[in-house]
């Protein structure tokens, strides 16, 4: 089991430095970083050229990807060209704001998702799960950033109970800056954390209800009813252990997907994470920035389905034997 | 193929409500097609705008002669027919990238399988890598790599895409290999690519076509959505999510509508593609029930 999971992160982690190259030479035939850093107007030819030199463009390509990758293996990612900071510290600085909107989220949509889906799979075909069955294909269709979109449509514009966008005040807690401990945090926190927490409802439902259909099907369960159990305790004692595995498994996958998809929700709520700034690195051409944060989320999201391979050895006593 | 077509349209209990789907599928797949007939204005002809009637809300009457069903939003174009137009578009991106993603993955799931062996390791080893990495992190990477324009976002989409269908695809591959035609066929001497796509791949397709509407779905949203974060289709011929985008700066100071409308068109695009797909998959996979 763990040789397995080692053997798996080498194979990701080799994967992802083909990938680094290939977004190397990529990202060098999108545009010319030193236009967006010169004003193009005033500008002359030396302005130009001693720009190129101290960002170090005017090395051979081969040369700029050996000094990246040697510099990211040391966590380095250059300077940002825009903010003149370290681009990973940049990243990391960004990193708590969205974490806390993942976790947020996370913590709703999990619980939520996993009653409804009980509720559903314990009354198949009757209107309860219909009705689940059918809001989860709605709301997995909304498109996030339109679902965002609405969201302060109505949260904000109309009823004015939210604030429309912006992370409130913060508090130090651990090392980094929170805003969900304070009440102007928690108020601009609902608003795109419902927009993340939604379509993961929707998902976790649907796994959960399929997984309790089958269980409720098998001999133990049958067992259970048999010996006079209250269908209360079998659902909870019985019915959702033996389905906790492939439900860790999608929190756990949905959990870095926030963190991508963050990305969406960041950019509409003003939300100053991690995705907020890849989008504005994107288009600024800040390409340390770029690389750091797709590296950060790729290697974040191969740690943690490690880390959810793992969990399995907790959760299903049946991996732990050798074999 | 040919049974899965049938068994699609077979008039079986439930026939009534795939076709209700359908139909709206089929509807806005029109609509699209006839853009130019149905739309009051052409958005993307400068002549036709009248700059001194942007942000009209719905409803008002225009100087061309004609009413803005939905409004205009902040540049005078009618947001009727900028949805038509961007639904052209959504819907070309989505199945041109679909149907290359799908066919694509189903001839490396494929080869995959008959070669076994490194071929197999090497691409199965991509798709896994790919598979775990969310769609849309998938689609920012290849989107920051090969640059902006529509046929780049269709190149994207496959990236994005081809992996389900290849991962699908070379479950069925693998059982059907094993069998004994193939060893008839190659007791024939026909060559390795001839037995692949003549006689392995019409045989482990089935799969694979119950994916593209799911797919689909994804394509339409995640083009969506990519545009919307302006990393998409180029801002001058909008498809549905750079409709909703030029519409978002406009949503704070209370004119909904130029946001509002496009998102619903593509809300609903996407939910008739998802109930089709859903219905599709129930149809032909009755142990998901």
């Amino acid at each position: 089991m763990i040789s397995a999971i080692v053997g798996r992160l080498v194979q990701a982690f080799l994967l992802l430095l083909v990938m680094s190259l290939i977004g190397f030479i990529g990202i060098h035939s999108v545009g010319n970083p030193v236009f967006n850093l010169v004003n193009s107007e005033t500008a002359t030819v030396q302005d130009i050229r001693n720009a190129t030199i101290a960002l170090g463009l005017d090395q051979p390509l081969w040369q700029q990807y050996f000094l990246f990758i040697g510099n990211v293996l040391t966590g380095n990612f250059g300077v940002s060209y825009i903010y003149h900071l370290p681009a990973f510290a940049l990243v990391m600085s960004k990193l708590p704001a969205t974490l806390e909107l993942a976790i947020v989220a996370m913590s709703v949509a999990a619980p939520s998702g996993i009653l409804l889906g009980l509720l559903a799979g314990r009354r198949k075909d009757q209107p309860v799960d219909r009705a689940v069955l059918r809001a989860s294909v709605v709301a997995l269709s909304i498109p996030s950033f339109w679902l965002s979109m609405m969201l302060i449509l109505i949260g904000a514009i109309l009823t004015g109970w939210f604030p429309s966008g912006g992370r409130g005040s913060t508090v130090s807690f651990l090392g980094a800056d929170w805003s969900f401990l304070t009440l102007d945090g928690l108020g601009k926190l609902v608003l795109p954390a419902t927009a993340l927490a939604l379509p993961n409802i929707a998902l976790i439902a649907r796994l959960t209800r399929s997984g309790t259909i089958e269980v409720e099907t098998q001999d133990f369960t049958r067992f259970c009813q048999a010996k006079g159990l209250s269908p209360r305790r079998i659902l909870f004692r019985h019915t959702l252990p033996n389905i906790s595995v492939p439900i860790v498994t999608i929190i756990g996958m949905q959990f870095g997907g926030m963190l991508a998809f963050a990305v969406v929700v960041e950019t509409i709520f003003n939300w100053p994470g991690v995705g907020k700034l890849l989008i504005d690195s994107i288009q600024l051409l800040d390409r340390p920035v770029v690389m750091a944060t797709l590296t950060f989320i790729s290697i974040a999201f191969v740690c943690l389905n490690a880390i959810v391979d793992l969990f399995y050895v907790v959760l299903d006593p049946r991996t732990r034997r050798v074999g | 193929m040919k049974t899965v077509t049938l068994r699609i349209l077979g008039k079986r209990p439930g026939g009534v409500r795939i076709n209700l789907h359908l139909l709206m599928l089929a509807t806005y797949i029109l609509l699209a097609v006839m853009a130019s007939v149905i739309a009051p204005q052409n958005p993307y002809d400068p002549l036709q705008i009248l700059a001194w009637e942007a942000s009209s809300p719905p409803n008002t009457a225009s100087g061309g002669g004609y009413t803005y069903l939905l409004g205009t939003d902040g540049l005078g174009r009618d947001i009727f027919s900028t949805i038509l137009y961007g639904l052209r578009i959504s819907l070309f991106v989505a199945f041109t990238s679909t149907a290359l993603a799908a066919f694509i993955g189903v001839t490396a799931g494929v080869t995959a399988a008959y070669c076994a062996g490194w071929v197999d390791a090497l691409i199965m080893r991509i798709v896994d890598l790919q598979l775990s990495l969310p769609t849309i992190l998938v689609a920012l990477i290849a989107i920051v790599t090969l640059g902006p324009g529509i046929d780049r976002i269709i190149l994207a989409l496959v990236i994005v895409q081809w992996a389900t269908y290849a991962r699908v695809t070379r479950g069925v591959a693998m059982s059907e290999a094993a069998k004994s035609y193939l060893d008839a066929a190659r007791l024939l001497r026909l060559s390795t690519p001839r037995i692949i796509l003549r006689h392995l791949l019409p045989n482990s397709i089935a799969p694979a076509i119950t994916l593209i509407p799911i797919e689909l779905g994804h394509a339409v949203a995640l083009e969506a959505t990519l545009s919307f974060l302006g990393l998409g289709v180029p801002i001058d011929k909008p498809s549905l999510g750079s409709a909703v985008a030029n519409g978002f700066q406009y949503l704070l100071t209370g004119q909904y509508w130029i946001s509002l409308f496009p998102g619903l068109a593509l809300f609903g695009l996407i939910v008739s593609i998802n109930f089709v797909g859903e219905d599709m998959r129930r149809r032909l996979d009755p142990g998901s029930r």
